[in-house]
């Protein structure tokens, strides 16, 4: 009798947690928002929602190239670096003209990429540890390349930063549209079912007959490519190249969204519709907290909370 | 690993390095920034730099420090080896004065100077110190990263008798004893200025909000400090809203600017205790559609895009910190090497910038 009842709550406690897992972040997200409509004053404002989206949208460009990383059981350590490295090379070709720099700064993250992807690929070194060694190397090249903030005076990226189409504006459009083509790339394409069944098992994969390889650093450059957008975008936003302290720290915030929207990070399974709701959560949780002027010190505490959440989510995931 | 054809292999990799360091290459060779001209006027504006100013007598009030009472030897500083490390980056604008500013002195005096840059890692300064003792250096000059953790160089620095001085920021031991002097702003002081200039704008009234350096910073906390006692004290009509932290970047000070002025409409001052979260905050308030002046804003450091941000109308003061060490960091090693006495504490004076002197004074921010 006793065992019976034990098994149906412990039944129930994994459902619980399964259903968690699941829509966890919705929830969170939810949440929070109620509570702000609540406590907050002039929450609900269209000004209130363009800065908000717009301040989001850089951590979630790079957290959508990051899932792909964390997808092929890697991750990419680089990407705020590859955000100051683009920083850096769109200010040093602007003089050829916006388009041509935003091209240079795409390429550069690219780049980054490919060497990511071939230390992974071709020469086999752990992803953590490649990427570390690229975060370190590319923020110095961006430094060395750009020493110091220098102000970008072209009217056509102060618009692409500040600028709207029907109300939205295009930083955040570019973000969506990039969310979307991301999440099609992972359900639809043949790419994406191949970093998926790399993701899951490697030696598998190769079994298989898939090209582990030029998945593997296709992957990465994705992630670098996105990190650059990030970085253009960023850099429009703030009319300013800021190479020592732009994407600081952006690594840990991507992972967090990807995390704590339900990717596993043993890989084998990407959710963009969880890392675009874990990027608004940790978004609207900080803007809570600045709102409501609480100490900085409860910015960190409360980011910690919830991605030892998420990561406690992981654990049970992991367990079945 | 899945055994691979050597040759393939070997052909792959050579095929990535060359890519790469063609990419390099490229990188640095055809660059072509936006505004080359603007800084060439900026580098021959700077000609025009002003050295540091003592406030408070080099000799006279305050203890003071003799080489006796050191227990060094005289040298003549022209014929001596200076060491000088720098704490952070020289990414931001007061850094890389400081350090020009070091080096163009000791060029003028003809001293032969050793540099180092700890890259804002404390370990690596320490080990700088240690390698600039080691090179041969007569006397240090450091900008310390922090003000703890200073006991193993200290005590290799004073087995050999190495006057050391410290600038910009103070470290936590016996002066005369373990460093000579130090030579600073009053960040307190600073802060009060800051004050002062925010109650002239504001009228004493409304509501203002501070944004704060990084955290656990003496800067910060000094900064703070005095703009918050000058307010209490002086203007209670003055009500603090809001403190959050830019970190000293401009990005931040953007971010939380943008969510000031969303849950606060109303603000009517804005503290930046740096310039570059000041020119943060004026983006928030352009992309916010106000108009220059609505919200006064004032900054601490003195750099010249806060300056012009005074000219534009944007910023209301900006309080200077002086980071031109060289001539008053080399005249104090000079007055101690010969057996004067000099003061323990060098308090700087720093000057200010409003609406008044913007223009004209242009020139003079770094």
């Amino acid at each position: 009798m006793t065992d019976l009842t034990l098994g149906r709550v412990t039944a129930d406690r994994e459902r619980l947690l399964a259903l968690l897992q699941e829509y966890g972040v919705y929830l969170g997200v939810v949440v929070l928002f109620l509570v702000n409509t609540v406590f907050t004053p002039h929450f609900l404002s269209t000004e209130n929602f363009r800065t908000q989206a717009v301040q989001v949208a850089p951590v979630l460009i790079v957290a959508l190239g990051m899932a792909l990383a964390i997808g092929s059981e890697g991750v990419d350590l680089a990407v705020g670096s590859v955000m100051a490295l683009s920083t850096s090379l769109l200010s040093l070709y602007l003089g050829y003209g916006p388009g041509i720099a935003v091209v240079v700064a795409l390429v550069g993250g690219a780049v980054v990429g490919v060497a990511n992807g071939s230390l992974i690929a071709f020469v086999g070194v752990q992803p953590i540890v490649a990427t570390l060694a690229l975060m370190v190397a590319g923020r110095g090249l961006a430094l060395v390349l750009l020493p110091q903030l220098k102000d970008v005076h072209d009217p056509a990226m102060a618009e692409l930063g500040s600028g709207d189409a029907l109300g939205v504006p295009y930083v955040v459009l570019i973000a969506a549209a990039l969310a979307l083509l991301v999440g099609f790339v992972v359900r639809r394409t043949t790419f994406g079912r191949s970093l998926l069944a790399i993701g899951d098992s490697r030696p598998a994969a190769r079994l298989a007959g898939l090209p582990v390889r030029r998945v593997l650093i296709l992957v990465y450059v994705c992630s670098g490519v996105l990190a650059a957008v990030a970085g253009v975008l960023a850099t429009a936003r703030l009319t300013a190249s800021d190479p020592s302290s732009l994407g600081n720290l952006m690594e840990l915030s991507a992972i967090t969204a990807v995390v704590v929207g339900g990717t596993p990070l043993s890989g084998g399974r990407i959710r963009i519709g969880g890392t675009v709701a874990g990027a608004v959560l940790i978004q609207l949780l900080t803007t809570t907290l600045i709102k409501h002027d609480l100490p900085p010190s409860w910015t960190q505490i409360a980011q910690a909370v919830v991605i030892v959440l998420a990561v406690y989510a992981a654990r049970e995931r992991g367990k079945r | 690993m899945k055994p691979l054809a050597p040759r393939h292999r070997t052909s792959a990799r050579t095929l990535l390095a060359t890519g790469l360091i063609t990419s390099l290459a490229l990188v640095s060779g055809c660059a072509k920034s936006e505004d080359d001209t603007a800084d060439k006027d900026k580098g021959s504006a700077s000609q025009s730099e002003q050295g540091q100013v003592v406030a408070s007598p080099s000799t006279g009030s305050g203890p003071t420090c003799s080489i006796d009472a050191y227990g060094a030897e005289k040298i003549d500083l022209k014929s001596a080896t200076v060491g000088f490390s720098q704490s952070e980056k020289e990414a931001n604008p007061f850094r890389i004065a400081e350090t020009a500013s070091i080096k163009a002195e000791a060029d003028k005096q003809g001293v032969k100077l050793l540099t180092a840059n700890a890259q804002s890692q404390f370990s690596k300064q320490i080990s700088d110190v240690q390698d600039l003792i080691a090179k041969g250096a007569d006397l240090l000059v450091i900008a310390p990263l922090n003000s703890d953790g200073w006991e193993p160089v200290l005590r290799s620095a004073s087995a050999k008798h190495i006057p050391i001085i410290t600038i910009d920021r103070k470290i936590n031991a016996t002066a005369c004893k373990d460093y000579v002097s130090f030579i600073g702003s009053d960040f307190v002081e600073q802060g009060k200025r800051a004050a002062d200039q925010m109650i002239e704008s504001t009228g004493g009234k409304g509501e203002i909000a501070i944004l704060l350096g990084a955290a656990g910073n003496n800067v910060t906390t000094e900064r703070t400090k005095g703009f918050e006692d000058r307010i209490k004290e002086k203007a209670p009509g003055l009500k603090i809203v809001f403190k959050q932290t830019g970190e000293f970047a401009r990005e931040k000070g953007q971010s939380v600017t943008e969510n000031l002025i969303q849950s606060k409409p109303g603000i009517t001052g804005i503290y930046a205790e740096n310039d570059e979260m000041g020119l943060g905050a004026v983006n928030a308030l352009k992309g916010a559609g106000k108009k220059p002046g609505a919200v006064k804003i004032v900054t601490i450091d003195g750099t010249r895009n806060a300056v012009q941000g005074i000219v534009d109308g944007w910023i209301d003061g900006v309080v200077e910190s002086n980071p031109r060490f060289g001539p008053l960091a080399f005249q104090t090693l000079d007055t101690f090497t010969k057996g004067e006495k000099v003061s323990q504490d060098i308090v700087i004076q720093d000057s200010a910038y409003t609406k008044d002197n913007a223009k004209s004074d242009l020139g003079k921010a770094y």
